[in-house]
């Protein structure tokens, strides 16, 4: 197992490498840069340009330099805790990342516990009723989910929230209190608006769920160990539960890879419609004002949050799995 | 003496008239009376200046409340300088210069401006604000060469001639030139004004030349900076109120370093300004912006979480938010706007294509196609009928505006259209009834947008059919805001949209440079722009007679001597524009839905809602509005 | 799966009903061959493809979609039919008209299916322009129809004009708005009938692009394994640790400014598709994983199958389900993918007419309070990725016929 885990983490090194050049490179496509696009939007609006603050924040940043030049000095400075400078609001990107990501995480954590449950709850069931009633409504209001346009499902939520239950419009928590310390009052506020979100992001992933759940476990209910308990006159609970559904809840595990950047992605756009101030917000912010470190800065984050977590799945699931951490890493 | 001076000198002497009136004790919030008895404040006579600003209100306010407003980033705390409107002269609601921060300002014959502040004035932190920070921001941070590498900002050049600084004492400060310089004071008065002064006092311990060596490079380290100027600029920064440490002037400060969702801005407890009954300003305890997305604005308005909004609120949330006023309380006002055209067809005279410069070149083709808009349907169908039909031109409130600057050409004919285009040789058309150009090529123009708003590509929808009506087919291409202005001035483009000039309600005394070619901003003519905005380095000279002519009147404008003779040369620049058509305007005088809580006060009904001159609330001195029920808020 | 609906299995010969003990007279011989029915014989020896085509038809919900897909797609190829107005067609006496419903009966008589026509009056208060349905006007729908209204001319894929139409209004300035216009008086039913045509083909073209090279690269990869293996592992997992919009969003800005419309919709779609096929690869690479360790891959190997032929014959052919299944769910996953970018205002943007653009448009609170009807582009949208998902799970469940 320890080899098997050295073996993954190692691997992990040339792939954060190959995702800070992809990121690097998808920050530059877009043409110009941030200054560019601040000038134009002063310029449109009749606003003196400060051409001596473009110039020194030009030189400072070495936006003059190469890109490849610009590449290094921005990997060494991650190296070093230092993520770059953020054009858009002047200061550090460390000091901005930092804030947003205790918020991001409790959206993400309790959207895949959502899914989680949700899916678990109606996958078992609907396998176990293979094309009943039941299967197909309970299939269909997964795919409803999984069909309406996130943005939309959000804005009519938030709508409806306002009208039914006064809650304020947009944010995840009410504007009072914004700036204030954790308090009993501040997390209820927090709830008030929480559900939205993880509602909305979480149920275009819930359907994906279902389906593979759905799916495993009835290839594991087809397999002769359960035909076998099956005739020896094991009760059918016992039977679902002692082997199958241990086996078919691999996804859970395994999909925390690919749920986690659809999460993620999921709760950039909604973040927008509801005005959250999470990561999805800020790094959208960033990305159309070619903020180009704080955007760089999330994306690496980001990929950061998932490369982490797939190791940490693959681990689970090679603990599960013998086959898997015997075989080692390269054949799985 | 100068007009302006003259001007200026009323206006002192009426503020001087003003501070006999009030008892010689001052009034302050309850809440820095309780801190002056705690001893954490001066008393409030020490803390104003002597004479304060004293600003005639129709209602004396209440204190106390917070202001709820919104924008869409974090980096527009910067509106709340533009809001605070403390400036070293201002407009008053008139548009007259008058001192605010100053006491008092002369002029002679627009080469020097002697400037006296008033005796007593206090930063936000208390510091004394003296002829000090004017001398540290010139020689310290304009004339530095690694906090400006370009030197000081254009304004305080004329012709490339630096301004003369003379500090006659801690009070008075001279800035002059051997040629005129309109453009000094009006800046002042802008919503982004140069800052020519600085809190020398704060910035000292971030600057190479007066900061000890140790202490710098530790502030240096501790906040991952690259240098002592980084740095320095990084708290530098007066207009954009990001540093919550950075002594002000304004009214409010901000207390909040971004990045954050809510900024809470509370009262500068040694703001200058007083109302008629001595009580100091602002009546407002704080102002909490909070930052939500654009999209969200209306609907927060709607749903009364806004005192105050008219940034991100537009025509088409009206309806919206009269149906909101039914549950909520707050009302919804409609301003004027100031922008000479809501939407204009800006040809480019630098088109890389010869044939269609040419035509974009020719006067008859620009009036046929200002003659066949049917510019009434567009402003029933998406202005609700509420905009004007007119070109993109000064506005009726302007005492330079004629009915001709606006209507020249812009009626819908496309009878006479015809004839024009019939008449310059374009009479041969396709199947499909579009003319053909002289070399062949079907009559077609990309009119490109940047992208922003649907309403430009609805206009032009509705351009698209009139205008096949006369034989020109049109596409709209929306791009983005940075490449729509490269590809135009690059002459890639052949047509561009935009809205008209950004101020249509100008005086003989504001600069025409909006009607002549002195910008790459002016659509019609950005290479003639940047000639002039370079200095020559980049663009093209003007080969254009009647574009020529315009740039001449503005630099005859710049060195005349007289009102009379400005607004001549006005009225002769307005009067070429009307004639050339050189924009396209379609429709102007729009209004701006302006969303104000029920109970606040001392918010004008009908006001006018620009930026330049204006600062959008700023000229109508938020720190005067107050809640009727701030008790009980 | 319930026993009855499973083929007889042809060696089971015992008669149902035969209880009692029996000894056969004739005499025994173990190599006589199984007779088959005629509907065994059919069932053994009918193709694969035959087999799944049998067994999908008893997926009636399955059926169901792909009819219901079938004819959202002759609708998309036929929109300039279907739709009773052009696509560019605006009435600006009618801006924000709500829908129109669909009457039978007048004052208690038969007229046929026609709507009411619009009174309409702008609230001075509130400048809205309130339409109420006026009973004593009775436009009737005239049906296949040859215009003789205003945006009734139409360039069928712009190669002939025609104003052919499967339902028109009756008069020549009456119009019928069953889903209502929009802030330019434009038909809400013909634009979702032409956005259709962007909306629909967006996610066909998308998955050939990400099936060739997500079959390819995963096939490559999992057949080989070794070096090749865990090079296209690194590189899945690199472009899957992105969240895909902002990878999307960034993307999308790149896309020159510049180029026209068909170009930008071929950009988007190219997009779509390079975030799309790793999924697909990795699915194809486990499989190719487990399968080629099976009995039957061995078999094969052993009798010198070329390395091509266990590939496209035997292996191909036994995830094929899985295949199809995981384009029944990236199909969607694009269109989606559509309607998300251009709500950011990065996808395709007017005058290109897509249901995303459409619902672009749709995406503030106040089209949810006042215009509710600007949201019905969200009907087809959901329906059309639901047909998707069950044509998909049916097409999955067929795909292994034996079982």
């Amino acid at each position: 197992m320890l080899r098997y885990i050295a073996h993954r983490l190692l691997l992990m090194i040339p792939t954060l490498l190959a995702v800070s050049a992809l990121v690097f490179l998808i920050i530059q496509l877009p043409p110009g840069d941030y200054l560019e696009t601040l000038i134009a939007e002063m310029q449109s609006r009749g606003e003196a340009v400060d051409e001596n603050q473009i110039a020194a924040l030009r030189e400072a940043y070495g936006l003059d330099k190469s890109p490849v030049e610009q590449y290094f000095a921005w990997l060494f400075g991650m190296l070093q805790g230092d993520f770059g400078w953020s054009f858009e609001h002047n200061r550090p990107v460390s000091e901005l990342i930092g804030q947003r990501i205790l918020l991001t995480f409790v959206v993400t954590f309790s959207t895949i516990m959502f899914i989680w449950i949700v899916s678990f709850v109606i996958g078992t069931y609907v396998a176990t009723r293979q094309y009943s009633v039941s299967d197909h409504i309970a299939t269909l209001i997964g795919y409803l989910g999984l069909a309406t346009p996130n943005f939309l499902l959000a804005l009519v939520l938030m709508y409806l929230a306002n009208q039914w239950f006064d809650t304020s419009i947009g944010g995840i928590m009410d504007d009072e209190y914004r700036n204030q310390p954790w308090s009993i009052d501040k997390m209820l506020s927090v709830l008030e608006h929480l559900w939205i979100p993880v509602i909305v992001i979480g149920t275009s992933g819930t359907a994906g769920m279902i389906r593979r759940l759905r799916a495993n476990l009835l290839d594991e209910l087809q397999k002769q160990y359960v035909v076998t308990g099956r005739a020896k006159g094991l009760p059918p609970r016992k039977l679902l539960w002692k082997y199958p559904l241990r086996m078919a809840i691999n996804p859970f595990i395994a999909d925390i890879g690919s749920i986690l950047p659809e999460v993620i992605s999921g709760s950039a756009v909604v973040a927008v419609v509801l005005n959250l101030d999470i990561t999805g917000r800020m790094l959208l912010d960033a990305l159309r004002a070619q903020d180009m470190f704080l955007a760089g800065s999330f994306l690496m984050f980001l990929a950061l949050l998932v490369v982490i977590g797939t190791l940490l799945s693959d681990l689970a699931l090679a603990a599960l799995d013998p086959r898997i951490r015997l075989g080692g890493g390269a054949t799985r | 003496m100068h007009a302006r001076a003259l001007l200026a000198a009323i206006g002192s002497l009426a503020l001087l008239a003003s501070t006999m009136a009030p008892a010689a004790a001052f009034q302050q919030a309850p809440a820095l009376a309780a801190e002056v008895e705690a001893g954490k404040l001066p008393p409030v006579d020490e803390r104003l200046p002597s004479p304060p600003r004293v600003v005639e209100l129709e209602n004396v306010g209440q204190y106390g409340g917070d202001l709820r407003i919104a924008m869409s980033r974090a980096r527009d705390t910067r509106m709340m300088t533009v809001y605070g409107y403390a400036r070293l002269v201002g407009y008053d609601s008139d548009y007259n210069l008058v001192p605010d921060i100053l006491e008092s300002f002369e002029t002679v014959d627009d080469k020097v401006f002697t400037l006296k502040i008033r005796e007593g004035h206090k930063w936000s932190d208390g510091h004394p604000f003296t002829t000090e920070d004017f001398r540290y921001w010139w020689e310290d941070v304009a004339n530095n060469p690694k906090l400006a590498p370009l030197g000081p900002p254009i304004l305080l050049k004329v012709d490339g001639e630096a301004a003369k600084v003379e500090i006659i004492d801690d009070r008075t400060i001279r800035y002059s030139w051997s040629k005129p310089n309109p453009f000094f004071l009006p800046a002042m008065a802008g919503p982004r004004p140069p800052f020519i002064y600085r809190p020398a006092h704060y910035l000292k311990q971030f600057h190479e030349k007066y900061a000890e060596p140790d202490e710098l490079e530790e502030r240096i380290k501790k906040r991952r900076m690259r240098g002592w100027a980084p740095l320095h600029n990084s708290q530098d920064n007066l207009y954009d109120q990001d540093n919550p440490n950075l002594p002000t002037l304004q009214p409010w400060q901000n207390t909040v370093r971004p990045p954050a969702q809510q900024f809470v801005f509370v009262r500068n407890p040694y703001f200058h300004r007083v109302d008629q009954e001595g009580n100091q300003l602002p009546y407002i305890d704080r102002v909490l912006m909070n930052i939500s997305d654009g999209k969200l604005i209306p609907a927060k308005a709607a749903a009364g979480e806004i005192d105050l909004q008219a940034r991100n609120l537009f025509m088409t949330h009206f309806t919206f938010l009269k149906q909101g006023e039914k549950g909520e309380a707050f009302q919804t006002r409609l301003w004027e706007t100031a922008q000479g055209s809501k939407i204009a067809l800006f040809p480019n005279m630098h088109v890389a294509d010869p044939v269609w410069r040419d035509l974009f070149r020719n006067r008859d083709f620009r009036h046929a196609l200002s003659l066949s808009i049917d510019r009434e349907e567009i402003n029933e169908v998406i202005y609700f009928g509420l905009a004007k039909p007119a070109n993109n031109t000064v506005l009726p409130r302007s005492p330079l505006y004629k009915d001709n600057y606006s209507q020249a050409w812009a009626e819908y004919d496309p009878d006479r259209a015809n004839e024009l285009l019939d008449g310059l040789g374009l009479d041969k058309r396709d199947g499909d009834g579009v003319r053909l150009l002289p070399d062949g090529r079907r009559m077609e123009i990309v009119v490109e947008t940047a992208g922003e708003e649907t309403e430009q590509t609805d206009v032009l929808e509705l351009v698209h059919d009139t205008w096949l009506d006369v034989g020109i087919k049109i596409f709209t291409r929306p791009s983005q805001r940075e490449v729509f202005r490269n590809r135009i001035f690059s002459g890639e483009t052949q047509m561009g949209v935009w809205s008209g000039v950004n101020n249509g309600i100008v005086t003989a005394n504001m600069s025409p440079a909006e009607f002549a070619p002195t910008q790459q901003v002016q659509y019609q003519w950005p290479k003639w722009g940047q000639y002039y905005e370079t200095d020559g380095q980049a663009g093209d000279t003007i080969d254009m007679p009647a574009a020529r002519e315009l740039f001449d009147l503005f630099k005859k404008w710049q060195v005349a001597n007289s009102e009379q003779e400005r607004r001549d040369i006005w009225h002769r620049i307005l009067e070429i524009n009307a004639e050339e058509t050189f924009t396209i305007g379609v429709v102007c005088c729009t209004k701006q839905p302006v969303v104000v809580a029920d109970t606040l006060r001392n918010v004008p009904e009908e006001g006018v809602y620009a930026w330049d001159p204006g600062a959008h609330f700023g000229v109508y001195l938020p720190d005067t509005f107050y809640f009727a029920d701030a008790a009980s808020r | 799966m319930s026993d009855i609906d499973r083929p007889k299995d042809p060696r089971d010969t015992r008669a149902p009903d035969k209880v009692a003990h029996f000894v056969s007279d004739a005499p025994f011989d173990p190599d006589v061959e199984v007779v088959l029915t005629e509907e065994q014989e059919r069932y053994y020896m009918a193709s694969q493809w035959k087999l799944m085509w049998w067994k999908l038809r008893r997926h009636k919900i399955a059926v169901g979609a792909g009819v219901f897909l079938l004819l959202m797609y002759l609708i998309a190829a036929f929109a300039e039919v279907v739709a009773p107005y052009e696509l560019q067609h605006r009435d600006v006496r009618h801006i924000y008209a709500p829908p129109q419903s669909v009457h039978m009966f007048h004052e208690g008589s038969l007229v046929g299916p026609f709507v009411y026509g619009y009174t309409s009056k702008r609230d001075p208060e509130t400048l809205e322009k309130i339409y109420t349905p006026d009973t004593t006007k009775v436009h009737r729908i005239r049906f296949f129809c040859a215009g003789g209204y205003r945006g009734a001319e139409y360039e069928f894929w712009g190669l002939f004009t025609g104003d052919f139409h499967l339902f028109c209004p009756e008069g020549t300035r009456e119009p019928v708005f069953l889903l209502g216009t929009d802030r330019l008086g434009r038909d809400m039913f013909s634009r979702i009938v032409y956005g259709a045509r962007i909306s629909l083909t967006i996610g066909l073209i998308g998955i050939i692009l990400s099936f060739a090279l997500g079959i390819g690269i995963g096939g490559l990869a999992g057949f080989y394994g070794g070096w090749v293996d865990n090079v296209v592992q690194r590189v899945i997992e690199v472009l899957k640790s992105f969240p895909r919009l902002p990878l999307w969003m960034a993307l999308s800005a790149a896309l020159p400014a510049k180029w026209s419309p068909i170009l930008i919709y071929f950009g988007i779609t190219l997009i779509l598709a390079l975030l799309d096929w790793p999924s697909l690869a990795r699915a194809v690479r486990s499989k190719l994983l487990s399968l080629r360790e099976e009995d039957f891959a061995v078999a094969a190997s052993l009798m010198g199958a070329s390395t091509k032929r266990i590939i496209g014959k035997h292996l191909v052919p036994s995830f094929a389900s899985h295949l199809i299944a995981s384009a029944s769910l990236a199909i969607p996953e694009m269109i989606l993918g559509e309607t998300a970018l251009s709500f950011l205002g990065l996808g395709l943007r007017p005058p290109v007419t897509s249901w995303g653009v459409l619902l672009n448009e749709a995406q503030n609170i106040q089209v949810v309070v006042l215009y509710p009807w600007l949201m019905a582009p969200m009907i087809p949208v959901i329906l059309v990725i639901l047909a998707f998902n069950f044509l998909g799970d049916g097409l999955r469940d067929a795909a292994d016929p034996y079982k």
